[in-house]
This record gives C-alpha cells, sequence and structure tokens, in this order.
C-alpha cells in the first residue's frame, strides 16, 4: 500500500461498479452449484441411511474426513488430475458441504414422530409418499439450518476458488493483496461477508414462508 | 317368553348395520425374534367378529392387543395363522390399499403437524384421489359429525387445539373415506375421564349411524363394556381367555382370570347393561311416596335409589311421566337370573348375540 492513500479509494469502486457486479454473480453461480449438488447428493447418502441405517457411521466418516481437509491442500491434489478448472472448484466446495447437509437431513428425518409416521403408513401411504409428502416437510427446518450452514460456509470457502483463477469475490482479495492496494482487497472481503449474510436471511425468509405450522 | 323379552331389546344384530364388514382371525400368532430369545406377542388367536359389531379388545398391559389389531391392517405380519376381512385373505391383498379402506386411529393421534385440520381429514381421500370439491364438502360434514365447528378449526394446525379436539380430529381422520372396518388403538386414552365418557358416547351415536365394523383396544373393562357389542379379554402371553357380550362376559365369565379381571364388582356392571324398559316389572305403581325413575333408567340406577332412599319399591314411569310398573330388590335379582338363563347352556363363547343396552 502506498503511504498516504486512503484505505478505500472511492473512485475506483466507482469505475470498477461492472467488474465488481460481474465477481459477485461468479461468487453466486459457484456457491449455488455448489449447494445444489451438495444437497442434492446429501439426499441420496440421507436416503442410504434411511434404508440401511448402519451406514450412518460410514457416511459420516467418509464426509467428515473430506470436511478436515484442507481446501488448498484439496485444490493442490487436484490440480494434477482436473487442472484449474471450475470441476476443480466445485468438486472441492461439494465436498465440505456434504457433513453438514447429510447429518442435518438424517437428523430431521430421525426426528419425525414415531405416531405420525405410524398413523401415515396405517392410513396408506406408501414409502414414497411417505418421505416426501410427510419426512421431509416435516423435516425441512433442519434440513433448512444445514443448508443455512453450509452456504455460509460455502460462500467463504469459494473466495479460495480465485486462486484457481475461478474468479469470485477472492478475485479482488487476491489482488489487493498481490498488488499492496487496501480498495479491492475491503471490497472483496465486505461483499463476501454481505452475501453471507443476505443469503442467510433469505433462507431464514423462505424457512418461515414454508413452515408456517412451526410458527 | 323370557328369552324374546331380555333378548330382542339388547340384541344389535349385524343386518341391521350393512355398513361393515366381517373380521375372521384363524389360529393367528405373532412371535418376536426367533431362536431362544423368541418372545410370543399373540398366540394363537381366533376371533370372528360379524360386520357392524363393536369388538372391543381389552387385557393388561403387554398382552397383544396393539400387536393382534396392527396385524389387522398389516403394520404387523402374523408368523402363522390367517386373517380373513370379508371372506378375503389379507396377506392376498395389496398392503397400501387395504389400509386405505380401514379407518386406523391410535392413542398419540399421530395427526400430521406440518397439516391443517381440513388438509389432515382429507389424508385418505386424498389418497384415493377424490376431486377436491368433493373433498372439500366431505371435510366440513366429517368435523361436523365429530362435533367440531369446521368454520373455526379448519384451516388450524393440529398444535392449536386442545387434546380432547385432536382426538375427535383423528377419528373423523380415520373416518373420511367411510370404511368399513375402523382400528382404533387405545383411542381415547389421553383425554381427562369427563372428556373420555363424552367422545365415548359421541361416537357410540357414530358407530349406530354408520354400522361400520370396529375393532377396538383399550386395558380399561369399563370402557369396554360401554362401548363393546363384544369383548374380547386377553390374558398375559398373548392368549385369548373369552370372546363375548359384555352382559354375558359379567354374568358367566369363562376362567378365573376373566373373573378376575372383570372385577368384583361385575354384578353391579351387570345391572347399568339392564335397562329397566327390559324388565318385567310389578304392576303398578310403587307404594305411596315410592321414589321415581325413567324407563330409560338402567338396574343400576334402581338398585342405587332403593339404597339410598331405603325404599321397598322403585316407581318406575315412561316419557309421558304416568307409572308403567314398580321395581323392587326382589325383581333386581329375577331379572339377573333371567339374563343369564337367557343363554343357551352349550353356544360357543366367541359366537352368539350381540348385546348391548342403551
Ligand atoms: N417389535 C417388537 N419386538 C419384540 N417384542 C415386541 C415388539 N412389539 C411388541 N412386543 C412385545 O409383545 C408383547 C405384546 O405387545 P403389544 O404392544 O401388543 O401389547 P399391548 O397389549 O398393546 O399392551 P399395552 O396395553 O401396554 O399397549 C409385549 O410384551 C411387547 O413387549
Ligand atoms: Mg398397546
Amino acid at each position: 500500500m502506498t503511504p498516504g492513500e486512503p484505505l478505500v479509494r472511492w473512485d475506483w469502486i466507482f469505475s470498477h461498479l461492472g467488474d465488481v457486479g460481474q465477481r459477485l454473480g461468479e461468487h453466486l453461480l459457484l456457491t449455488g452449484i455448489a449447494i445444489g449438488i451438495g444437497f442434492v447428493l446429501s439426499l441420496c447418502l440421507a436416503q442410504l441411511v434411511r434404508s440401511w441405517s448402519w451406514l450412518y457411521g460410514p457416511i459420516t466418516w467418509i464426509t467428515g474426513v473430506l470436511y478436515t481437509i484442507p481446501s488448498l491442500a484439496l485444490f493442490a491434489f487436484l490440480i494434477p488430475i482436473t487442472g484449474l478448472s471450475r470441476l476443480t472448484a466445485e468438486i472441492g466446495l461439494v465436498s465440505y458441504t456434504l457433513l453438514i447437509m447429510t447429518r442435518n437431513i438424517v437428523a430431521g428425518l430421525q426426528a419425525v414422530p414415531a405416531d405420525v409416521r405410524e398413523s401415515a403408513i396405517g392410513m396408506g401411504y406408501t414409502d414414497r409418499q411417505l418421505l416426501w409428502r410427510i419426512e421431509m416437510p416435516l423435516a425441512l427446518p433442519v434440513i433448512l439450518a444445514g443448508v443455512r450452514v453450509a452456504t455460509t460456509t460455502t460462500i467463504g470457502l469459494t473466495t479460495v476458488t480465485a486462486l484457481i483463477g475461478q474468479g469470485g469475490l477472492g478475485y479482488f482479495i487476491l489482488e489487493g493483496i498481490l498488488r499492496f492496494f487496501s480498495t479491492p482487497l475491503l471490497v472483496g472481503a465486505f461483499l463476501s461477508i454481505a452475501l453471507a449474510v443476505a443469503v442467510d436471511s433469505a433462507l431464514v425468509l423462505y424457512q418461515r414462508l414454508v413452515t408456517p405450522w412451526a410458527r | 317368553m323370557h328369552q324374546e323379552r331380555y333378548r330382542a331389546p339388547v340384541t344389535r344384530s349385524a343386518a341391521q348395520t350393512p355398513g361393515g364388514v366381517s373380521v375372521e382371525l384363524r389360529g393367528v400368532s405373532k412371535r418376536y425374534g426367533g431362536g431362544a430369545t423368541a418372545f410370543i406377542g399373540v398366540d394363537n388367536i381366533s376371533l370372528a367378529i360379524a360386520p357392524g359389531d363393536f369388538c372391543v379388545l381389552v387385557g393388561p398391559s403387554g398382552c397383544g392387543k396393539t400387536t393382534t389389531l396392527k396385524m389387522v391392517n398389516r403394520l404387523i405380519e402374523p408368523t402363522s395363522g390367517q386373517i380373513f376381512i370379508d371372506g378375503q385373505d389379507i396377506s392376498t391383498l395389496d398392503a397400501v390399499e387395504l389400509r386405505r379402506r380401514i379407518g386406523y386411529v391410535i392413542q398419540q393421534v399421530g395427526l400430521f403437524p406440518h397439516q391443517t385440520i381440513a388438509e389432515n381429514v382429507a389424508t385418505v381421500p386424498r389418497l384415493l384421489g377424490w376431486d377436491s370439491e368433493r373433498i372439500r364438502r366431505r371435510v366440513e360434514e366429517l368435523l361436523s359429525l365429530v362435533g367440531l365447528d369446521p368454520g373455526v378449526v379448519r384451516r388450524r394446525y393440529p398444535t392449536q387445539l386442545s387434546g380432547g379436539e385432536r382426538q375427535r380430529v383423528g377419528v373423523a381422520r380415520a373416518l373420511a373415506a367411510e370404511p368399513p372396518l375402523m382400528l382404533m388403538d387405545e383411542p381415547f386414552g389421553a383425554v381427562d375421564p369427563i372428556v373420555r365418557g363424552r367422545l365415548q358416547d359421541e361416537f357410540l351415536r357414530l358407530h349406530a349411524q354408520l354400522g361400520m365394523t370396529v375393532m377396538f383396544v383399550t386395558h380399561d373393562i369399563d370402557e369396554a363394556i360401554k362401548l363393546g357389542t363384544t369383548v374380547a379379554v386377553f390374558s398375559e402371553g398373548g392368549c385369548l381367555a373369552q370372546h363375548a357380550p359384555p352382559s354375558r362376559l359379567l354374568a358367566s365369565p369363562a376362567s378365573d382370570y376373566v373373573a378376575r379381571f372383570v372385577g368384583s364388582d361385575r354384578v353391579i356392571k351387570r345391572l347399568a347393561l339392564i335397562s329397566l324398559a327390559d324388565v318385567a316389572l310389578e304392576l303398578g305403581a310403587g307404594p305411596q311416596g315410592a321414589p321415581t325413575l325413567a324407563r330409560t333408567s338402567n338396574l343400576r340406577d334402581a338398585l342405587s335409589t332403593l339404597l339410598s332412599t331405603r325404599a321397598d319399591a322403585v316407581t318406575v314411569v315412561g316419557e309421558d311421566g304416568v307409572a308403567i310398573g314398580a321395581i323392587s330388590m326382589e325383581r333386581i335379582r329375577m331379572a339377573l337370573d333371567d339374563v343369564a338363563r337367557s343363554w343357551p347352556e352349550n353356544e360357543a363363547s366367541s359366537e352368539g348375540p350381540a348385546g348391548r343396552t342403551h
């Protein structure tokens, strides 16, 4: 940083508004894809646990290991295989969402009261109807709690994907560090925090909207 | 003569109730686990229930009542034996379709917390694919039928109702598609005695009106006697000790076990089952100043009045208040003997008349 220069140069921000919008969009896209794929995979894993409960141990062990690998180490490990690609970024991001979301979906499904399940089956719900019309809606608050944690975590992690050239708000942070220039660094940091807060609030609102019975 | 006098009024024959199906359990057993740790939940039970009958399964905790009930809608598969509904072996039917034709109510009610009361009640009609207008009308009708105001409760969630109201919704939901058979597992167990009494009365009225066959589980012998046209007494180890109409169960228990289970006050309970309208009364009014009772009262009321007023006889009056006869202690004793004598000696205990006075 050049001595005497202000911490935030607003003129830089205004002249880079288009850039900022683009990086914000990339960031949202990277996060959205990761959460989407992660959610579907977690749903499948939770389904396996619902049918074969002994799988719960192995599945949490594997997703737990994925969760503990440092992100940079994972990227370093993947680059020789999948290159500096979006695929690399997403593999990393998705693998961090699995533990939280699988655990919450399983917990949510298991928390469905036994009497509710019994009366549903007793009245003639098929197994699939039981899952989608009774168990999933009732598990929704717990599932969405998992989605919220996974989403805020992923928004934070996505800043790292700039390192493998996938853009996102991390690009500004990286640029700021490389050029000793505080403005983009602060823009990147501030926007990723703001994005996390905004998306989290939106999810809370969504949850209140779709679970009127839980109020 | 007496036989006619006693049996005709207290018998509700199956033919009057076309809304129900027959249920038959033939040598049904359920063993939990295998090998050395095997546990007999239900032990070789045979039970025939006529269409429109209200069969109450009663017995101490753990004697296999719930297991028996759940085998009828195939929530549990028997280890051996066969179950027939309307003459069809249920193991040959599709379990899901079978359950949609059977009403099911459990003690914890099991309403769906995320659905409104209207949606809960509409469960089976929706599964059966009724159109929405028909469902809407049916839901209104059912909520009124169980004594709830549709306008008030329809849009509420189960947590916004009292325990008694939830029980009613549970019954309404089970009745939704007019099932010819209702399975009820301690449906009124979780409410206070006053509400329970009211729910029992209302359900008796519904049963009289709709005529479906009912299998009802309770561990309360008084509830069993009040509700059942027949009562199946279970004993430890999942055995069926006796299946008979309540009056016969009280008058001639098949074993010491049944006698103990129905209680040492079984004579008093029997009195409550016999209406004054069904008793041979003394001609003419009682003595001057004798207490009066309506003919719709029962022998227990008469006994209670005799004891509390120290009178020799009670005058029985008709709906118009005119005396139609009198009843004394001696007549009460005679009436009990008559009822007992009116049963053929050798009739098998699992068959016979469905008797209940109301
Ligand atoms: N899944 C199961 N595995 C092993 N044993 C079982 C199982 N379900 C029930 N049992 C046993 O079978 C017996 C009968 O159970 P059931 O639930 O039919 O009793 P119940 O008559 O309904 O009792 P309660 O009045 O307490 O409800 C009990 O001793 C119970 O412990
Ligand atoms: Mg039980």
